[in-house]
């Protein structure tokens, strides 16, 4: 089974530069048919690699540069265990929906978009099944200028150029950082293999200033992928201007994709020579990952752009995804899993529902749609179903992952974890809700005072219309991002999955010494009643405060000058400025790192 | 070996940083972009010196010759190929954004904000 690992990479790699070559002669239709068939053929066979990982990480050596059994590894390998393989799956999966969404959606030069997303998600999936952390991290460059490509897509209009200008330096030195950290770990250990620099590093034990910094600066990198605060203002700009289904690509794995990175780094890396210190760098990251999941949660009740609004959505979410990589339990990591399954699914489908916006009403703006969407009622279904996933109605979307952090979180002692949680989702799924009410219900008030206004985005031509297959897939996912939540199976799946992540021992005897681990203990996951009373405080909470605030305009007029006041800074601080950002940037790798640096030693 | 090439390397990343962080022309910004990547090269060059050593190619060279370490040569070679792709993104949105607005300034062209 092994040999297919990388077809599941050189499938969309190939037919991308095949249509990139002959794009110019070949119908649209040709090109099309081509991105469908490189997206849908890696993903069987990502879920036949999947079926037989179980437990196992299987490994590929290019080139049959297999090392021997103990012996220094010269070549690159992948390395694919069950959670990274899934995650590959996923990748796979959301580009393919979203490029039958955009069979109609895109414009002309249709070919280079179908090249653009297939070299987007290659790199994605080879990102997540790669074993050495130089190749890691030219897929990961591979994956980012492709994204930068395509969030200014729309190249006759002003700020998607803006959105992806940002996007591309602020993602830029934050693959600077990553590499400055590869470069430490390799001038420390002499290798570039995830297992050989972490049985290297744990065997050496010395816990220096090279290895806290190499740390530092690979864990604030990849922060900046998953737009973790203060590292998050370029996520907003970039997603308000991709269109409609890049963003499900963006939102559903790319700032996953992250996180994953930190996971996948720590577990194999340094979780051997860096294990006494679980405490403090468990509480750095939980501390930023709170940060973001209410900050991101703040900003989203101040959108009426409503990609941008589900952007700051996006940011909410992934500090809960942080938080449950941050626990540094293989249960809370599972959690973490389930999590960018469910949200991933629901998240596409509200991005979708945007697009479906855009081509009917040729508006983006929650205000100037007020009530238009009455007769979209396909569109308003899979809103709703959507942002009730979103909102962790007991046994239904994120559920099981928000019960799975929880549950950790409390065996670990922080009682302040699903607080945090329940703060940011009902915080983002009720300014989704209240998005939705006004949108295709006109319901509330057509004013309100704390929204900020965004420039416009030009709709797709009519002659593009395609409505059907754009509401079959969209309706699809928003159904999935529910049911995710009631397959109790997952759960325990993902927390085997989870142990063999974890386990760095595991991984290092499978890839170095061809010693298959020992199996997981078969995961059991029950509900606890503390998760299904927060289910049910999210569930009631997102729906109140989503009601609540169609109706901010009735508000006394000193209450809601006093709030717009409030959240002046905020919105300041989110200038739109480059170099604003980089400084942040900076700032924020200052402070984690020298935590780090003060907290390890 | 001297701990200064290292020192170098931290400089030019923090020059660049500064450059971006305090400019007012996207042009520039993707030039320090370029000049933050420089001290990537640096470190990984330094990391790989040897002292008395030579160019790893053994053409004409015998195979018991100290050399340099190839393996961050070729890095930084890969690395070069990534810059000169981002350089070249960020310098045409620069340009396309001039054709738009008619200005580099990025307080003046920032749309999206708040």
């Amino acid at each position: 089974m092994t040999p297919l690992v990388p077809l599941v990479a050189a499938i969309p790699l190939l037919a991308a530069t095949l249509v990139a070559f002959t794009g110019k002669w070949i119908p649209a239709v040709a090109a099309d048919v081509a991105g469908f068939a490189a997206a849908g053929v890696p993903a069987v066979l990502a879920a036949i690699v999947l079926g037989r990982t179980g437990g196992h990480i299987l490994s590929y050596w290019f080139g049959g540069w297999r090392p021997r059994a103990g012996s220094f590894p010269v070549g690159i390998g992948w390395a694919v265990d069950s959670l990274g393989a899934s995650f590959a799956l996923f990748v796979l999966v959301l580009l393919l929906a979203a490029l039958v969404y955009s069979w109609r959606y895109m414009e002309d030069e249709r070919y280079l978009y179908v090249v653009l997303m297939l070299a987007f998600g290659a790199a994605m999936a080879s990102f997540v099944l790669s074993g050495d952390i130089f190749n890691m991290f030219v897929f990961f460059e591979l994956m980012s200028v492709s994204a930068f490509a395509l969030t200014a897509y729309k190249i006759e209009e002003a700020s998607p150029l803006q959105g992806s200008f940002n996007f591309a330096v602020a993602n830029t030195i934050g693959a600077f950082l990553v590499l400055l950290g590869i470069a430490l770990l390799y001038g420390r250990t002499g290798a570039l293999n995830l297992a050989e620099i972490g049985r290297r590093l744990t065997f050496d034990g010395r816990h220096d200033g090279v290895v806290v910094a190499a740390f530092a600066l690979i864990t604030c990198g990849f922060l900046v992928k998953a737009a973790i605060v203060p590292f998050h203002f370029w996520l907003a700009d970039a997603h308000a201007v991709a269109p409609a289904p890049v963003c499900v690509l963006f939102s559903g794995v790319m700032v996953e994709l992250g996180i994953f990175a930190v996971a996948r780094i720590f577990w194999t890396v340094f979780a051997g020579v860096l294990g006494a210190f679980e405490h403090p760098i468990r509480d750095v990251l939980l501390g930023v990952g709170a940060v973001t999941a209410i900050l991101g949660a703040l900003m989203c009740g101040l959108q009426r752009h409503v990609k941008r609004l589900l952007a700051y959505s996006t940011i909410a979410h992934a500090g809960c995804f942080l938080i449950g990589v941050a626990l540094l339990t293989p249960d809370a990591l599972a959690g973490a899993a389930v999590y960018v399954l469910a949200h991933g699914l629901a998240k596409s489908a509200l991005f979708l529902v945007g697009g479906v916006l855009l081509v009917t009403r040729g508006n983006i703006d929650e205000l100037q749609l007020f009530g238009l969407g009455r007769r979209l009622r396909p569109a308003a279904v899979a809103w709703f179903v959507a942002a009730l996933a979103l909102a962790s109605p007991p046994f239904l979307g994120t559920f099981t992952a928000h019960a799975l952090i929880d549950d950790a979180a409390s065996v670990e002692g922080y009682w302040w974890v699903p607080l945090v949680v329940a703060i940011a989702t009902i915080g983002s799924t009720a300014a989704i809700l209240r998005a939705g009410l006004r949108i295709f219900l006109g319901v509330g008030d057509r004013e309100d005072p704390l929204l900020s206004e965004q420039p416009s985005e030009s709709p797709p031509p009519e002659e593009h219309r395609e409505l059907g297959v754009m509401y079959a897939v969209t309706l699809l996912l928003a159904f999935a991002g529910l049911a995710a939540g009631a397959w109790t199976g997952l759960a325990a799946k993902a927390m085997e999955a989870a142990q063999t992540f974890t386990d760095q021992l595991a991984y290092l005897h499978a890839v170095l010494d061809h010693r298959a681990p020992a199996p997981p203990p078969p995961g059991e996951w029950r509900t606890t009643t503390a998760s299904f009373v927060w289910a049910v405080v999210t569930l009631v909470g997102s729906i109140a405060l989503g009601f609540a605030s169609t109706v901010r305009d009735r508000l006394p007029r000193s209450v809601s000058d006093g709030l717009a006041r409030a959240f002046m800074p905020l919105r300041a601080v989110h200038s739109g400025h480059i170099g604003d950002y980089v400084a942040w940037l900076t700032f924020g790798t200052a402070v984690i790192g020298g935590l780090f640096a003060v907290t390890i030693r | 070996m001297s701990v200064l090439p290292y020192l170098l390397a931290v400089w030019i990343f923090l020059v660049g940083l500064y450059g971006i962080v305090s400019s007012r022309n996207l042009i520039h910004i993707a030039v320090c972009v370029s000049v933050c990547q420089s001290g990537t090269y640096v470190l990984l060059l330094a990391i790989g010196y040897r002292k008395h050593g030579t160019a790893p190619v053994f053409g004409d060279i015998p195979t018991s010759r100290k050399v340099v370490d190839p393996v961050v040569q070729s890095l930084t070679l890969t690395d070069i190929v990534v810059a000169v792709a981002v350089s070249a993104l960020l310098l045409a949105l620069a340009l396309k954004t001039f054709e738009h607005q008619g200005s580099l300034d990025p307080h003046e062209v920032a749309e999206l904000k708040g």
